[in-house]
């Protein structure tokens, strides 16, 4: 918690330091990115499962969202809210049809679902959803009579979904659920047999999971006050997944690691070059051979050999003497 | 040590956008969005061309070096506002772009809010200058609207008594068919069949086996990108043009290259074509083979010819103020465009001028092996919609 | 009838990009998204063969040879060292094959669109029961069938068949008989991948060759797989014949719900019946 606390602090002290409405937005397009990795690898990291539909969650909250801040900005806060009220509720559904099925079937389920819901909300419900023009002037939430146009004062109101949504992360990496959605993972039969209703667990992930998504969705949305079918294309379902593994699945701050290394990395490279894709694409190839653990992992073992070379290097007699003449 | 890490990587990201924000108030600054990645790119990439040749010629503008910088939208309108948003923050004095008209529809909003002009030469949507309109946005490309109505005037002009309709469906296509439909009832020209296809088909038999079997005169084709090489391709292969007369609002050399010698006869709007003979035009072409080694395309017309427009009238207002810029845009004409006298009309900010029509035919060097050449011209009386009353 | 012909052709060239996926997942468990880039591949290599040699027909020999070299080199060197790993992994390291191939090709062939011509000895046209049909799909549904007659063959009926069978079900005990079974692997893979070289190649002469063109196929080729059974080839026939048909009918009628029929019909099968109508493998818990 630490860690957290001290990271927002840091984050928090951004938009003083720096004016730049161009960075600002792109820190900002981090963090949402972040809270939806984060729910995400509850998940993929925690509960083991593999699932390719989390655009759906996310695009069905950009929508709610835009739907309810269309009619009123003043909706704005608790649209945030409603949005991942409803990610979650698709979530769940979509898991009790795909839970029925195990390994790539259940993922290939989830894909077609999603596929499913991109392909309605693109073309026949297109009077609702504005096709694939999308929803165009989605304002800002307004409260408190913040301006949130202002891309430092959104930066700051996106900060506290991000906190907020790594603090509850942590939480519940630590409580009996979190505990036992990774005994899940590890050993479904035998958590089974210990008497866990391993169903009800993996449908409570995809709740919580369902729920950072929707508000990811709506942060989204707002940020670029723009909504489109694309948040529902399962490249978006992609994109997520791949950034949880590249920085790291199952901790806490290894998605958010993906979503940056993914992000800059695209930034930077398609200044330089059109072919930008395809030195990410490189660098993929090259993490999934060498750095199984994603980044995260890599430091963490780079880190704990450091350590351990410390630890094991012996006090010899000229230390010890150094070290008691210098206490002196 | 995580922290670190993600403090690190937005410190890095910092730092890029820093360094490109502090060149701004040296120079003009023109934010190029466009798709250079894609279903897209080859638009991106041509549009790109044409402006950095219009760039390159002008060289200065109110007395400061211009620059483009040039972003990736990768066809996807979450990028390209994410690209917008960007451009502006590291000074850019005005928008060019972007590729795809969903895409530019989601960026417009943003040049208005930040008071940044948008110059569109790559979209067609009607709605672009019609019912999505504002301030900062103009376009001097044509619109789905006046090309409809090409396609209306040729129907006359070959005296055809039915024709049949193949349009995608999306937005664009259905519009066009409405339209159609509206003018050839006008007309007293039947219409056998109207079919809607999705984005990306990959088989049209049965659909040309429909048109071919319905004894219509002529088919009009709405379709985009490659779906509109995959039609003519299969529709050459089925012989359809030795039926019934293929036109389209929307071919250009990049099928013509993709279909090969079926192309020949094939009918099409051009929005802009290197074939067209005026002095300015064959300047222009020149001067683009001499540094591409390659015949301009409709999309680096365009944006040749918008950009030079755009920035001859920003520097003959003397003023930084985009306001300024904006207002001297409307009404304003061009010294000397590729496409001879034009106007950009203040009541919706769309540029009027001729209309191209075109044929496939097959070339000999240095021309490309196929590519359309114009065949006909219309003025620009009744293509465009009537002023919008407010 | 001309409905028929068109989507048995239109079945024909998804089974041959199917049955590839479907032997990959079946025999090695590794589910190839980079499969679409291997078609691209095929269909530019078929253009660079036809540029160079006028030839369509050693296009249709040559391309998938290079690609199933690609394959190979993809298989040695980036899938081996995963597939004790979990699934998650194939999915990131495919993906990054993916956005490789694809800027190998742009960098190689550039943004334009290609084409490549049916031979002069398909160019023409018949009329079957009053409708106008290519020559050149008629020479799809009897190649594709030539092709599916022959896989199915050589997996049940022969010896190469029976071991690689043995080594998608134990892999352990057939390496106990002396059988080398990395190179077995390999050759899976690469056959796959000579297969959707194939399904490019013969798609070629149809359609304008651009980037992109790996990602316009893929959905519906993993609607087949999964119809029909990750692993069968009896089941990518009838899965790629149904998938044909209904899009030949999208055509006439209603496309609009054909493609919702589609999907609906995919997570029907999957809520049924997910290991398909024919599969091989059984599915897990």
């Amino acid at each position: 918690m630490k860690r957290l606390l001290l990271l927002a602090l840091l984050l928090a002290a951004v938009p003083f330091a720096m004016k730049n409405q161009g960075v600002l937005y792109f820190m900002t397009l981090i963090m949402v990115l972040g809270v939806f990795a984060v729910g995400y690898d509850i998940v993929f990291g925690m509960a083991g499962l593999l699932s390719f539909g989390h655009a759906a969650f996310f695009g069905i909250g950009s929508y709610v969202f835009a739907f309810l801040v269309l009619k009123s900005p003043a909706w704005g806060l608790p649209a945030i809210g409603i949005a991942g009220v409803a990610g979650a509720i698709v979530a769940v559904a979509v898991a009790a049809i795909a839970l029925r099925l195990a390994g790539i079937y259940f993922s290939l389920m989830t894909l077609a679902i999603a596929e499913l819901l991109f392909y309605a909300a693109s073309s026949p419900l297109r009077g609702l959803t504005g096709g694939e023009e999308g929803l165009v002037g989605v304002p800002r939430p307004a409260f408190a009579g913040i301006d949130f146009y202002n891309e430092g004062y959104f930066y700051l109101l996106v900060l506290c979904f991000f906190v907020a949504g790594l603090a509850a992360s942590r939480v519940l990496r630590a409580s009996p659920l979190g505990q036992a959605m990774r005994g899940v993972k590890v050993n479904e039969i035998r958590a089974d047999q210990l008497g866990f209703n391993v169903r009800r667990i993996k449908l409570a992930a995809f709740g919580i999971s369902g729920f950072y998504s929707g508000v990811a969705g709506a942060l989204l949305g707002a940020l670029m006050q723009f909504v489109n079918p694309q948040g529902l294309h399962w490249s978006t379902s992609g994109d997520i997944v791949i950034m949880t593994l590249l920085g790291g699945a199952g901790t806490l701050f290894g998605p958010v690691i993906g979503v940056v290394a993914f992000e800059v990395l695209k930034e930077i490279l398609s200044a330089r070059t059109v072919h930008f894709y395809g030195i990410v694409g490189i660098i993929f190839i090259l993490t999934t051979l060498f750095l199984p653990t994603g980044i995260h992992g890599a430091f963490e073992s780079v880190a704990a050999r450091w350590k351990a070379r410390r630890a094991a290097r012996p006090a010899t007699p000229s230390t010890r003497s150094l070290e008691a003449g210098a206490a002196k | 040590m995580q922290p670190k890490t993600v403090i690190s990587g937005i410190a890095l990201a910092a730092a890029m956008f820093a360094a490109n924000a502090q060149e701004a108030k040296e120079a003009f600054i023109v934010g190029g969005v466009v798709p250079l990645s894609g279903p897209y790119a080859s638009l991106g990439t041509a549009m790109r061309k044409g402006v950095d040749l219009a760039i390159e010629e002008k060289g200065q503008v109110l007395s400061k070096p211009v620059r483009v910088l040039w972003e990736d939208t990768e066809t996807k309108p979450q990028v390209s506002v994410q690209k917008a948003n960007k451009l502006i923050a590291s000074g850019a004095s005005m928008l060019f772009g972007d590729g795809a008209s969903i895409q530019t529809m989601a960026i417009m909003p943003v040049a208005a809010q930040r008071k940044v002009p948008l110059i569109v030469t790559g979209s067609a949507a009607d709605a672009i200058t019609g019912a999505n309109r504002n301030a900062f946005t103009f376009r001097t490309s044509s619109q789905i609207h006046a090309e409809t109505q090409l396609a209306t005037e040729f129907v006359k002009k070959r005296k055809m008594k039915a024709i049949y309709i193949v349009a995608v469906d999306q937005q664009q296509g259905r519009a066009a068919a409405d339209t159609m439909k509206a003018n050839m009832d006008k007309a007293g020209v039947k219409i056998l069949g109207v079919d809607f296809t999705p984005i990306g088909n990959q088989d049209y038999s049965l659909v040309i086996d429909k048109v071919a079997k319905s004894g219509a005169d002529g088919v009009l084709v709405v379709t985009a990108g490659a779906d509109s090489s995959t039609f003519l391709k299969q529709a050459g292969q089925l012989k359809l043009g030795s039926k019934v007369k293929i036109f389209g609002v929307g071919f250009d050399d990049n099928d013509a290259m993709a279909v090969g010698k079926d192309i020949a006869g094939v009918n099409s709007v051009a929005r802009y074509h290197f074939s067209y003979d005026t002095p300015a035009n064959r300047k222009f072409v020149e001067a683009y083979r001499k540094k591409y080694n390659e015949y301009p395309d409709a999309m680096a017309g365009n944006a040749y010819d918008g950009m030079k427009w755009f920035l001859e009238v920003v520097d003959k207002t003397g003023s930084w103020n985009s306001e300024a810029w904006v207002k001297a845009f409307e009404n304003s004409a061009p010294a000397a465009s590729v496409f001879g006298p034009r106007q950009m009309r203040a009541c919706d900010h769309q540029a009027v001028g001729v209309g191209l029509w075109t044929e496939g035919v097959q070339n000999s060097a240095p021309l490309p092996a196929y590519s359309f050449k114009v065949t006909d011209t219309f003025q620009p009386t009744g293509l465009y919609p009537e002023c919008p009353k407010s | 009838m001309a409905l028929v012909l068109n989507g048995l052709s239109i079945g024909m060239l998804l089974f041959l990009l199917a049955a590839g996926l479907t032997l990959v997942f079946g025999l090695l468990g590794v589910v190839n998204f980079a499969h679409g880039s291997l078609y691209m591949l095929g269909a530019y290599a078929a253009f660079e063969v036809v540029r160079w040699t006028d030839s369509f027909w050693l296009a249709l020999v040559i391309a998938p040879l290079l690609v199933g070299l690609a394959g190979a080199v993809m298989e040695r060197f980036a899938l081996r060292p995963l597939y004790a790993r979990d699934h998650s992994y194939q999915l990131l390291l495919t993906f990054g094959c993916i956005l490789v191939i694809e800027e190998f090709t742009r960098m190689v062939w550039g943004v334009d669109f290609k084409a490549v011509s049916p031979p002069a000895l398909l160019a023409g046209t018949t009329e079957v029961a009053g409708s106008v049909v290519t020559d050149y799909r008629l020479f799809i549904i009897v190649f594709g069938a030539i092709v599916s007659g022959l896989l199915f063959y050589v997996i049940e009926k022969t010896r190469v068949g029976v071991v690689v069978r043995a080594a998608s079900q134990n892999s352990a005990m057939v390496s106990c008989l002396g059988i080398d079974v990395g190179k077995v692997r390999t050759s899976v893979f690469v056959v796959g991948a000579m297969l959707a070289a194939l399904s490019g190649v013969v798609s070629a002469p149809l359609l304008p060759l651009k980037l992109g063109m790996s990602f316009s196929i893929i959905i519906d080729c993993f609607i087949v797989v999964v119809l029909g059974g990750l692993g069968s080839i009896r089941g990518a026939i009838f899965g790629a014949l149904v998938i044909g048909m209904s899009r030949a009918l999208g055509q006439v009628y209603a496309a609009d719900l054909m493609l919702l029929l589609t999907y609906a019909l995919l997570i029907g099968t999957l809520i049924v019946r997910p290991e398909g109508l024919f599969s091989v493998r059984r599915r897990s818990a």
